[in-house]
Protein backbone atom coordinates (compact mmCIF):
# COMPACT_ATOMS: atom_id res chain seq x y z
CA UNK A 1 0.00 0.00 0.00
CA UNK A 2 1.41 3.38 -1.15
CA UNK A 3 1.82 5.61 1.54
CA UNK A 4 1.20 9.74 1.56
CA UNK A 5 3.95 12.30 1.07
CA UNK A 6 3.70 14.66 3.69
CA UNK A 7 5.65 18.25 3.70
CA UNK A 8 4.82 20.96 6.31
CA UNK A 9 6.84 24.47 6.54
CA UNK A 10 6.00 27.43 9.26
CA UNK A 11 5.15 30.76 8.51
CA UNK A 12 8.53 31.82 9.99
CA UNK A 13 11.16 29.31 10.44
CA UNK A 14 11.32 30.68 14.21
CA UNK A 15 8.12 30.67 15.31
CA UNK A 16 5.88 27.51 15.97
CA UNK A 17 4.03 25.70 13.36
CA UNK A 18 0.69 25.51 14.07
CA UNK A 19 -0.39 23.16 11.19
CA UNK A 20 -1.09 19.73 12.48
CA UNK A 21 -0.55 16.04 10.77
CA UNK A 22 -1.12 12.54 11.60
CA UNK A 23 -1.52 9.55 9.59
CA UNK A 24 -1.86 5.82 10.56
CA UNK A 25 -0.46 3.46 7.14
CA UNK A 26 -1.78 0.48 8.96
CA UNK A 27 -5.49 1.93 9.06
CA UNK A 28 -5.17 4.03 5.60
CA UNK A 29 -6.22 7.19 7.07
CA UNK A 30 -4.78 10.40 7.63
CA UNK A 31 -5.74 13.98 9.15
CA UNK A 32 -4.05 17.70 8.24
CA UNK A 33 -5.02 20.47 10.25
CA UNK A 34 -4.52 24.88 10.43
CA UNK A 35 -4.76 26.42 13.64
CA UNK A 36 -6.00 29.95 13.42
CA UNK A 37 -3.35 31.69 14.77
CA UNK A 38 -5.85 34.33 16.17
CA UNK A 39 -6.38 32.12 18.95
CA UNK A 40 -5.01 30.76 21.98
CA UNK A 41 -3.20 27.64 21.17
CA UNK A 42 -4.51 26.57 18.19
CA UNK A 43 -1.44 24.54 17.80
CA UNK A 44 -2.05 22.08 20.27
CA UNK A 45 -5.88 21.87 19.52
CA UNK A 46 -4.56 20.99 15.71
CA UNK A 47 -2.26 18.04 17.08
CA UNK A 48 -4.97 16.61 19.06
CA UNK A 49 -7.86 17.07 16.32
CA UNK A 50 -5.48 15.06 13.75
CA UNK A 51 -4.38 13.07 16.27
CA UNK A 52 -7.38 11.58 17.26
CA UNK A 53 -9.21 11.04 14.10
CA UNK A 54 -6.57 9.38 12.91
CA UNK A 55 -7.63 6.93 16.00
CA UNK A 56 -10.91 6.74 15.27
CA UNK A 57 -13.18 8.82 12.74
CA UNK A 58 -16.22 7.89 13.14
CA UNK A 59 -16.31 11.78 13.72
CA UNK A 60 -19.58 13.24 15.99
CA UNK A 61 -20.33 16.21 18.14
CA UNK A 62 -19.17 13.27 21.29
CA UNK A 63 -15.96 12.86 19.04
CA UNK A 64 -15.42 16.62 19.71
CA UNK A 65 -16.27 17.30 23.19
CA UNK A 66 -13.85 14.10 24.00
CA UNK A 67 -11.34 16.25 21.86
CA UNK A 68 -12.35 19.48 24.01
CA UNK A 69 -11.94 17.36 27.20
CA UNK A 70 -8.22 16.40 26.13
CA UNK A 71 -7.40 20.30 25.34
CA UNK A 72 -8.48 21.54 28.49
CA UNK A 73 -6.83 19.26 30.61
CA UNK A 74 -2.94 21.20 28.92
CA UNK A 75 -3.92 23.95 31.06
CA UNK A 76 -5.29 24.79 34.68
CA UNK A 77 -7.54 27.61 33.82
CA UNK A 78 -7.87 29.28 37.60
CA UNK A 79 -3.87 29.64 37.15
CA UNK A 80 -3.98 31.47 34.40
CA UNK A 81 -3.55 35.37 34.37
CA UNK A 82 -6.39 37.47 33.30
CA UNK A 83 -5.39 37.61 29.57
CA UNK A 84 -4.27 33.97 29.10
CA UNK A 85 -7.78 33.10 30.86
CA UNK A 86 -9.73 35.31 28.34
CA UNK A 87 -8.26 34.06 25.05
CA UNK A 88 -7.97 29.90 26.67
CA UNK A 89 -12.28 30.86 27.10
CA UNK A 90 -12.60 32.79 24.22
CA UNK A 91 -11.39 29.48 22.35
CA UNK A 92 -8.52 28.12 20.09
CA UNK A 93 -9.38 26.85 16.56
CA UNK A 94 -8.38 24.91 13.89
CA UNK A 95 -9.23 23.03 10.79
CA UNK A 96 -9.64 19.30 10.23
CA UNK A 97 -9.18 17.51 6.84
CA UNK A 98 -9.47 13.56 7.36
CA UNK A 99 -9.44 11.03 4.61
CA UNK A 100 -9.50 7.59 4.93
CA UNK A 101 -9.20 5.05 2.19
CA UNK A 102 -11.55 1.86 1.40
CA UNK A 103 -12.16 -0.97 -0.34
CA UNK A 104 -7.95 -1.44 -1.11
CA UNK A 105 -7.96 2.35 -1.75
CA UNK A 106 -10.55 2.47 -4.07
CA UNK A 107 -12.44 4.42 -1.83
CA UNK A 108 -11.63 7.85 -0.74
CA UNK A 109 -13.84 9.41 2.12
CA UNK A 110 -13.30 12.48 3.14
CA UNK A 111 -14.36 15.09 6.04
CA UNK A 112 -13.61 18.46 5.83
CA UNK A 113 -14.51 21.30 8.40
CA UNK A 114 -12.81 24.67 7.46
CA UNK A 115 -10.48 25.72 4.92
CA UNK A 116 -8.28 22.89 4.38
CA UNK A 117 -8.83 21.38 1.32
CA UNK A 118 -8.71 17.99 -0.30
CA UNK A 119 -8.37 17.88 -4.30
CA UNK A 120 -8.82 14.30 -6.46
CA UNK A 121 -7.02 14.70 -9.53
CA UNK A 122 -6.59 12.15 -12.74
CA UNK A 123 -2.97 12.66 -14.40
CA UNK A 124 -2.43 16.34 -14.91
CA UNK A 125 -6.50 16.86 -14.61
CA UNK A 126 -8.68 18.32 -11.54
CA UNK A 127 -11.95 16.14 -11.07
CA UNK A 128 -12.91 17.12 -7.94
CA UNK A 129 -12.59 19.76 -4.59
CA UNK A 130 -13.93 19.76 -1.19
CA UNK A 131 -15.20 21.91 0.75
CA UNK A 132 -14.02 24.86 -1.56
CA UNK A 133 -14.05 24.84 -5.44
CA UNK A 134 -12.85 28.43 -6.23
CA UNK A 135 -9.93 30.09 -4.91
CA UNK A 136 -12.26 33.38 -4.14
CA UNK A 137 -13.84 31.28 -0.66
CA UNK A 138 -10.71 31.09 0.87
CA UNK A 139 -11.24 35.26 1.43
CA UNK A 140 -14.05 34.11 3.67
CA UNK A 141 -13.91 33.83 7.65
CA UNK A 142 -13.75 29.53 7.59
CA UNK A 143 -15.99 27.92 9.78
CA UNK A 144 -13.82 25.70 12.35
CA UNK A 145 -13.84 23.42 15.16
CA UNK A 146 -13.21 25.21 18.57
CA UNK A 147 -12.26 24.21 22.14
CA UNK A 148 -15.09 26.60 22.89
CA UNK A 149 -18.32 24.53 23.23
CA UNK A 150 -20.17 27.37 22.41
CA UNK A 151 -18.45 27.81 18.83
CA UNK A 152 -19.54 24.76 17.50
CA UNK A 153 -23.26 24.80 17.36
CA UNK A 154 -23.25 24.77 13.34
CA UNK A 155 -22.18 21.12 14.07
CA UNK A 156 -25.99 19.96 14.89
CA UNK A 157 -26.82 21.52 11.32
CA UNK A 158 -24.08 20.46 9.37
CA UNK A 159 -24.27 16.95 10.22
CA UNK A 160 -27.91 17.03 9.06
CA UNK A 161 -26.64 17.75 6.10
CA UNK A 162 -24.02 16.47 3.28
CA UNK A 163 -21.50 19.61 4.24
CA UNK A 164 -19.11 17.38 6.37
CA UNK A 165 -18.36 14.93 3.67
CA UNK A 166 -17.70 13.14 0.87
CA UNK A 167 -16.83 10.32 -1.08
CA UNK A 168 -14.69 9.68 -3.82
CA UNK A 169 -14.00 6.89 -6.03
CA UNK A 170 -10.38 6.16 -7.30
CA UNK A 171 -11.19 2.84 -8.86
CA UNK A 172 -12.89 5.01 -11.94
CA UNK A 173 -9.60 7.50 -13.15
CA UNK A 174 -6.51 6.19 -14.84
CA UNK A 175 -4.25 8.02 -12.94
CA UNK A 176 -5.60 9.08 -9.74
CA UNK A 177 -4.26 11.33 -7.33
CA UNK A 178 -5.53 13.11 -3.65
CA UNK A 179 -3.73 16.50 -2.37
CA UNK A 180 -4.62 17.69 1.08
CA UNK A 181 -3.65 21.34 1.63
CA UNK A 182 -4.09 23.79 4.11
CA UNK A 183 -5.51 27.38 3.15
CA UNK A 184 -2.17 29.25 1.66
CA UNK A 185 -1.32 25.93 -0.36
CA UNK A 186 -5.10 25.41 -1.24
CA UNK A 187 -5.43 28.98 -2.47
CA UNK A 188 -2.07 28.79 -4.69
CA UNK A 189 -3.54 25.86 -6.45
CA UNK A 190 -6.77 26.83 -7.30
CA UNK A 191 -6.22 30.29 -8.39
CA UNK A 192 -3.10 28.24 -10.69
CA UNK A 193 -5.67 26.06 -11.54
CA UNK A 194 -8.20 28.60 -12.45
CA UNK A 195 -5.59 30.69 -14.32
CA UNK A 196 -5.27 27.81 -16.50
CA UNK A 197 -1.97 26.54 -15.31
CA UNK A 198 -1.24 22.55 -14.10
CA UNK A 199 -0.71 23.33 -10.46
CA UNK A 200 -0.69 19.60 -9.92
CA UNK A 201 2.40 18.92 -12.23
CA UNK A 202 4.37 21.26 -10.20
CA UNK A 203 3.13 19.75 -7.09
CA UNK A 204 4.30 16.17 -8.57
CA UNK A 205 7.98 17.39 -8.54
CA UNK A 206 8.15 17.49 -4.91
CA UNK A 207 9.60 14.21 -3.52
CA UNK A 208 11.35 15.67 -0.74
CA UNK A 209 11.45 18.03 2.27
CA UNK A 210 14.16 20.04 0.55
CA UNK A 211 12.44 20.73 -2.41
CA UNK A 212 9.42 21.35 -1.30
CA UNK A 213 10.86 24.21 1.35
CA UNK A 214 12.53 25.34 -2.36
CA UNK A 215 8.76 25.94 -3.97
CA UNK A 216 7.17 27.93 -0.69
CA UNK A 217 10.41 30.55 -0.58
CA UNK A 218 10.17 30.82 -4.46
CA UNK A 219 6.51 30.98 -4.38
CA UNK A 220 5.93 33.73 -1.28
CA UNK A 221 8.75 35.41 -2.87
CA UNK A 222 6.77 35.89 -6.00
CA UNK A 223 3.49 36.59 -4.24
CA UNK A 224 2.13 33.72 -5.61
CA UNK A 225 1.79 31.66 -2.36
CA UNK A 226 0.27 33.47 0.82
CA UNK A 227 3.41 33.51 3.62
CA UNK A 228 1.77 31.13 6.00
CA UNK A 229 2.22 27.77 7.76
CA UNK A 230 1.64 25.97 4.50
CA UNK A 231 1.23 22.02 4.63
CA UNK A 232 0.78 19.18 1.78
CA UNK A 233 -0.37 15.79 1.95
CA UNK A 234 0.15 14.03 -1.59
CA UNK A 235 -1.19 10.31 -2.31
CA UNK A 236 0.10 9.58 -5.37
CA UNK A 237 -1.82 6.06 -6.35
CA UNK B 1 -6.30 49.51 -2.32
CA UNK B 2 -6.70 51.54 0.92
CA UNK B 3 -7.24 49.82 4.41
CA UNK B 4 -5.69 46.12 2.96
CA UNK B 5 -2.60 45.93 4.57
CA UNK B 6 -2.32 42.62 6.45
CA UNK B 7 -2.39 43.64 11.13
CA UNK B 8 1.05 41.73 12.07
CA UNK B 9 3.86 42.07 14.44
CA UNK B 10 5.93 43.67 12.07
CA UNK B 11 3.01 45.93 10.87
CA UNK B 12 0.26 46.84 13.74
CA UNK B 13 -2.23 49.13 13.43
CA UNK B 14 -3.35 51.56 16.21
CA UNK B 15 -6.61 52.33 17.93
CA UNK B 16 -7.08 55.73 19.48
CA UNK B 17 -9.56 56.92 22.08
CA UNK B 18 -10.68 60.34 22.54
CA UNK B 19 -13.29 60.60 25.67
CA UNK B 20 -15.06 63.34 26.73
CA UNK B 21 -15.08 63.78 30.00
CA UNK B 22 -16.10 66.99 30.84
CA UNK B 23 -19.22 67.11 33.91
CA UNK B 24 -22.34 66.88 31.44
CA UNK B 25 -20.86 63.18 31.40
CA UNK B 26 -22.02 62.22 34.63
CA UNK B 27 -25.95 62.16 33.54
CA UNK B 28 -27.90 59.69 33.84
CA UNK B 29 -28.73 56.95 31.40
CA UNK B 30 -30.44 53.87 31.34
CA UNK B 31 -30.20 51.27 34.45
CA UNK B 32 -29.18 54.70 36.38
CA UNK B 33 -25.61 54.72 34.82
CA UNK B 34 -24.21 57.91 33.85
CA UNK B 35 -22.95 58.43 30.71
CA UNK B 36 -19.17 58.04 32.03
CA UNK B 37 -19.68 54.85 33.70
CA UNK B 38 -21.38 53.76 30.66
CA UNK B 39 -18.14 54.67 28.02
CA UNK B 40 -16.07 53.42 30.37
CA UNK B 41 -17.54 49.97 30.93
CA UNK B 42 -17.71 49.91 27.20
CA UNK B 43 -14.19 51.06 26.38
CA UNK B 44 -12.86 48.60 29.51
CA UNK B 45 -14.63 45.60 27.70
CA UNK B 46 -13.43 46.99 24.43
CA UNK B 47 -9.92 47.14 25.59
CA UNK B 48 -10.30 43.36 27.32
CA UNK B 49 -11.38 42.57 23.43
CA UNK B 50 -8.39 44.22 21.86
CA UNK B 51 -6.10 42.29 24.29
CA UNK B 52 -8.00 38.73 24.00
CA UNK B 53 -7.81 38.87 20.28
CA UNK B 54 -3.88 39.15 20.52
CA UNK B 55 -3.47 36.49 23.78
CA UNK B 56 -1.90 33.35 22.93
CA UNK B 57 -0.30 30.34 25.38
CA UNK B 58 2.52 32.03 25.36
CA UNK B 59 2.06 35.79 25.60
CA UNK B 60 0.52 38.82 24.19
CA UNK B 61 1.55 39.88 20.13
CA UNK B 62 1.36 43.58 19.62
CA UNK B 63 -0.45 43.68 16.51
CA UNK B 64 -2.32 46.77 18.32
CA UNK B 65 -0.79 50.19 19.68
CA UNK B 66 -3.62 52.02 21.50
CA UNK B 67 -3.93 55.15 23.50
CA UNK B 68 -7.03 56.84 25.59
CA UNK B 69 -6.85 60.45 25.14
CA UNK B 70 -9.45 61.60 27.86
CA UNK B 71 -10.78 65.56 27.95
CA UNK B 72 -12.68 67.52 30.66
CA UNK B 73 -12.44 70.78 32.27
CA UNK B 74 -9.16 72.22 30.82
CA UNK B 75 -7.16 69.42 30.95
CA UNK B 76 -5.82 66.50 28.03
CA UNK B 77 -4.38 63.67 29.30
CA UNK B 78 -4.17 59.70 29.43
CA UNK B 79 -7.01 58.11 30.20
CA UNK B 80 -4.40 55.08 31.32
CA UNK B 81 -3.73 54.92 34.94
CA UNK B 82 -0.19 53.97 36.94
CA UNK B 83 3.02 52.71 34.82
CA UNK B 84 1.24 53.54 31.22
CA UNK B 85 0.15 56.66 32.21
CA UNK B 86 3.27 58.74 30.55
CA UNK B 87 2.76 58.08 26.46
CA UNK B 88 -0.61 58.22 25.03
CA UNK B 89 0.19 55.76 22.82
CA UNK B 90 1.04 52.41 24.71
CA UNK B 91 1.95 48.40 22.95
CA UNK B 92 -1.38 46.00 23.65
CA UNK B 93 1.00 43.79 25.49
CA UNK B 94 2.14 46.60 27.69
CA UNK B 95 -1.44 47.38 28.11
CA UNK B 96 -2.27 44.18 29.14
CA UNK B 97 0.17 44.26 31.71
CA UNK B 98 -1.05 46.93 33.09
CA UNK B 99 -4.76 47.97 34.20
CA UNK B 100 -5.88 49.29 37.22
CA UNK B 101 -6.89 46.53 38.93
CA UNK B 102 -8.31 43.13 37.74
CA UNK B 103 -11.64 42.49 39.19
CA UNK B 104 -13.49 38.97 39.98
CA UNK B 105 -16.91 38.68 38.36
CA UNK B 106 -18.85 35.68 37.39
CA UNK B 107 -20.35 34.77 34.11
CA UNK B 108 -22.97 32.36 32.39
CA UNK B 109 -21.04 30.02 29.95
CA UNK B 110 -22.13 26.65 28.02
CA UNK B 111 -21.15 23.64 29.64
CA UNK B 112 -20.82 22.14 26.82
CA UNK B 113 -23.46 19.47 27.11
CA UNK B 114 -26.22 21.19 27.27
CA UNK B 115 -26.66 23.49 30.21
CA UNK B 116 -24.85 26.86 31.74
CA UNK B 117 -23.04 27.17 34.41
CA UNK B 118 -21.51 30.13 36.34
CA UNK B 119 -17.89 30.90 35.63
CA UNK B 120 -15.09 32.75 37.60
CA UNK B 121 -13.39 35.00 35.66
CA UNK B 122 -11.00 37.91 36.00
CA UNK B 123 -12.15 41.38 34.60
CA UNK B 124 -9.83 44.10 34.30
CA UNK B 125 -10.45 47.73 34.22
CA UNK B 126 -8.41 50.32 33.22
CA UNK B 127 -10.53 53.22 33.35
CA UNK B 128 -13.08 54.56 35.65
CA UNK B 129 -15.57 57.23 35.21
CA UNK B 130 -14.65 60.69 35.57
CA UNK B 131 -16.63 63.40 34.61
CA UNK B 132 -15.97 67.56 35.63
CA UNK B 133 -15.55 71.07 34.28
CA UNK B 134 -15.78 72.14 30.33
CA UNK B 135 -15.42 70.35 26.63
CA UNK B 136 -11.67 71.22 25.14
CA UNK B 137 -12.61 69.08 22.51
CA UNK B 138 -10.27 71.11 20.26
CA UNK B 139 -7.47 70.43 22.60
CA UNK B 140 -7.96 66.89 22.56
CA UNK B 141 -8.58 66.59 18.58
CA UNK B 142 -5.09 68.59 18.67
CA UNK B 143 -3.67 66.41 20.88
CA UNK B 144 -5.22 63.05 18.61
CA UNK B 145 -3.40 65.08 15.83
CA UNK B 146 -0.32 64.83 16.99
CA UNK B 147 -0.29 61.48 17.88
CA UNK B 148 -1.72 59.69 14.66
CA UNK B 149 0.44 61.32 12.67
CA UNK B 150 3.71 60.32 14.85
CA UNK B 151 2.47 57.25 14.63
CA UNK B 152 1.69 57.37 11.24
CA UNK B 153 5.30 58.47 10.35
CA UNK B 154 6.65 55.65 11.91
CA UNK B 155 4.43 52.89 10.55
CA UNK B 156 4.60 53.61 6.88
CA UNK B 157 3.13 50.21 5.72
CA UNK B 158 0.93 49.91 8.27
CA UNK B 159 -3.40 50.05 8.21
CA UNK B 160 -3.85 53.65 9.51
CA UNK B 161 -4.61 54.77 12.78
CA UNK B 162 -8.54 54.46 13.77
CA UNK B 163 -9.59 57.44 16.18
CA UNK B 164 -12.74 57.07 18.28
CA UNK B 165 -13.95 59.98 19.44
CA UNK B 166 -16.72 60.01 21.81
CA UNK B 167 -18.75 63.25 23.49
CA UNK B 168 -21.87 64.55 24.53
CA UNK B 169 -21.86 67.92 24.20
CA UNK B 170 -20.59 71.05 22.62
CA UNK B 171 -16.78 72.33 22.42
CA UNK B 172 -16.21 75.27 24.86
CA UNK B 173 -12.66 75.67 23.21
CA UNK B 174 -13.68 76.41 19.96
CA UNK B 175 -14.47 74.96 16.46
CA UNK B 176 -13.16 71.38 16.10
CA UNK B 177 -13.39 71.27 12.29
CA UNK B 178 -10.50 71.86 10.99
CA UNK B 179 -8.54 69.59 13.52
CA UNK B 180 -10.89 66.77 12.68
CA UNK B 181 -9.92 67.28 8.51
CA UNK B 182 -6.29 67.71 9.74
CA UNK B 183 -6.51 64.54 11.57
CA UNK B 184 -8.54 62.78 8.42
CA UNK B 185 -5.65 63.95 6.23
CA UNK B 186 -2.81 62.23 7.66
CA UNK B 187 -2.26 58.85 6.33
CA UNK B 188 0.49 55.85 5.88
CA UNK B 189 1.09 54.18 2.40
CA UNK B 190 -2.63 51.78 3.69
CA UNK B 191 -4.78 54.55 3.64
CA UNK B 192 -6.06 58.00 5.60
CA UNK B 193 -6.69 57.82 9.27
CA UNK B 194 -9.90 56.99 10.25
CA UNK B 195 -12.08 59.37 12.48
CA UNK B 196 -15.42 58.49 14.06
CA UNK B 197 -17.38 60.38 16.26
CA UNK B 198 -20.02 59.04 18.76
CA UNK B 199 -22.60 61.53 20.14
CA UNK B 200 -24.03 60.03 23.59
CA UNK B 201 -26.97 60.96 25.09
CA UNK B 202 -29.18 61.16 28.04
CA UNK B 203 -32.36 60.27 26.48
CA UNK B 204 -34.52 62.72 23.74
CA UNK B 205 -33.82 63.51 20.19
CA UNK B 206 -34.00 61.97 17.11
CA UNK B 207 -31.50 59.05 16.84
CA UNK B 208 -29.48 59.10 13.67
CA UNK B 209 -27.20 55.94 13.08
CA UNK B 210 -24.20 55.92 10.10
CA UNK B 211 -26.27 58.41 8.25
CA UNK B 212 -24.72 59.19 4.39
CA UNK B 213 -25.41 62.88 4.39
CA UNK B 214 -26.38 65.94 6.56
CA UNK B 215 -29.68 66.43 5.21
CA UNK B 216 -31.09 64.69 7.96
CA UNK B 217 -29.44 66.71 11.00
CA UNK B 218 -31.77 69.22 12.20
CA UNK B 219 -29.04 71.23 14.14
CA UNK B 220 -25.33 73.15 13.12
CA UNK B 221 -23.87 70.58 15.44
CA UNK B 222 -24.30 67.38 14.33
CA UNK B 223 -23.81 68.54 11.11
CA UNK B 224 -20.48 69.39 11.68
CA UNK B 225 -19.85 66.25 13.62
CA UNK B 226 -21.04 64.73 10.85
CA UNK B 227 -18.55 66.24 8.14
CA UNK B 228 -15.89 65.85 10.79
CA UNK B 229 -16.38 61.49 10.23
CA UNK B 230 -14.67 59.49 7.62
CA UNK B 231 -17.00 57.63 5.29
CA UNK B 232 -16.48 53.79 6.23
CA UNK B 233 -14.73 51.44 4.59
CA UNK B 234 -16.08 48.64 2.62
CA UNK B 235 -14.57 45.76 5.47
CA UNK B 236 -16.22 47.99 8.46
CA UNK B 237 -19.77 49.14 6.21
CA UNK B 238 -20.23 45.60 5.83
CA UNK B 239 -19.24 44.54 9.27
CA UNK B 240 -22.11 47.52 10.44
CA UNK B 241 -24.68 45.94 7.64
CA UNK B 242 -24.24 42.89 9.26
CA UNK B 243 -25.29 44.13 12.48
CA UNK B 244 -28.18 45.31 11.22
CA UNK B 245 -27.63 49.02 10.52
CA UNK B 246 -29.36 50.60 7.05
CA UNK B 247 -25.82 51.38 4.72
CA UNK B 248 -25.06 53.11 2.12
CA UNK B 249 -22.73 54.06 -0.12
CA UNK B 250 -20.85 57.12 1.15
CA UNK B 251 -21.57 55.92 5.32
CA UNK B 252 -20.15 57.76 7.63
CA UNK B 253 -18.35 56.59 10.72
CA UNK B 254 -21.47 58.83 12.83
CA UNK B 255 -23.63 58.56 15.55
CA UNK B 256 -25.68 61.25 17.05
CA UNK B 257 -27.99 61.40 19.94
CA UNK B 258 -26.91 56.84 20.05
CA UNK B 259 -28.62 54.71 22.82
CA UNK B 260 -26.07 52.62 24.99
CA UNK B 261 -26.25 49.62 22.01
CA UNK B 262 -24.93 52.21 19.43
CA UNK B 263 -22.52 52.99 21.73
CA UNK B 264 -21.40 49.21 22.11
CA UNK B 265 -21.89 48.85 18.38
CA UNK B 266 -19.80 51.85 17.39
CA UNK B 267 -16.74 50.49 19.58
CA UNK B 268 -17.46 46.95 18.18
CA UNK B 269 -17.60 48.08 14.94
CA UNK B 270 -14.56 50.66 14.74
CA UNK B 271 -11.93 48.28 16.44
CA UNK B 272 -12.50 46.20 13.11
CA UNK B 273 -10.03 46.59 10.97
CA UNK B 274 -9.28 42.86 8.77
CA UNK B 275 -7.95 40.65 11.44
CA UNK B 276 -5.88 38.48 9.02
CA UNK B 277 -2.70 39.30 11.31
CA UNK B 278 -0.30 36.59 11.59
CA UNK B 279 -3.09 33.91 10.10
Amino acid sequence: MKRPLIFTVPKVSDQRNEDGYSCSHRKQVWALSDGASISFDSASWAQILVRRFCRDTRFSRDWVTAAVAEFSKLYNRNDLPWMKQAAFDKGSFASLLGVQLHDDARLVQILAIGDTVAVLCDGDDVVATFPYMKASEFDQSPQLLSTNPSENGFLGEWEKSDKLGCDWRFDRLKSPALLCMTDALGHWFLSRHEEGGIPIKTLRAIKSFKTFVKFVKAERASGQLRTDDTSLVAYWS
Amino acid sequence: MAYTAEISRDNPTCFLFVIDQSGSMDEKVEGGRSKAQFVSDVLNKTLYTLVTNCSKADGVRNYFDVGIIAYGGSDVRSGFGGAISGNIIQRISDISENPLRVEDRTRRVDDGAGGIIDQATKFPVWLDPTSSGGTPMRAALLKAMEVAAQWSDQHRHSYPPTVLHVTDGQSTDGNPEELADGIRQISTDDGQVLLFNLHVTAGGGQEIVFPTSESALNDEYSRMLFRMSSTLPGHLAKFAGDKGYSISDGTRGFIFNGDPKCIVDFFEIGTRPRLVADR
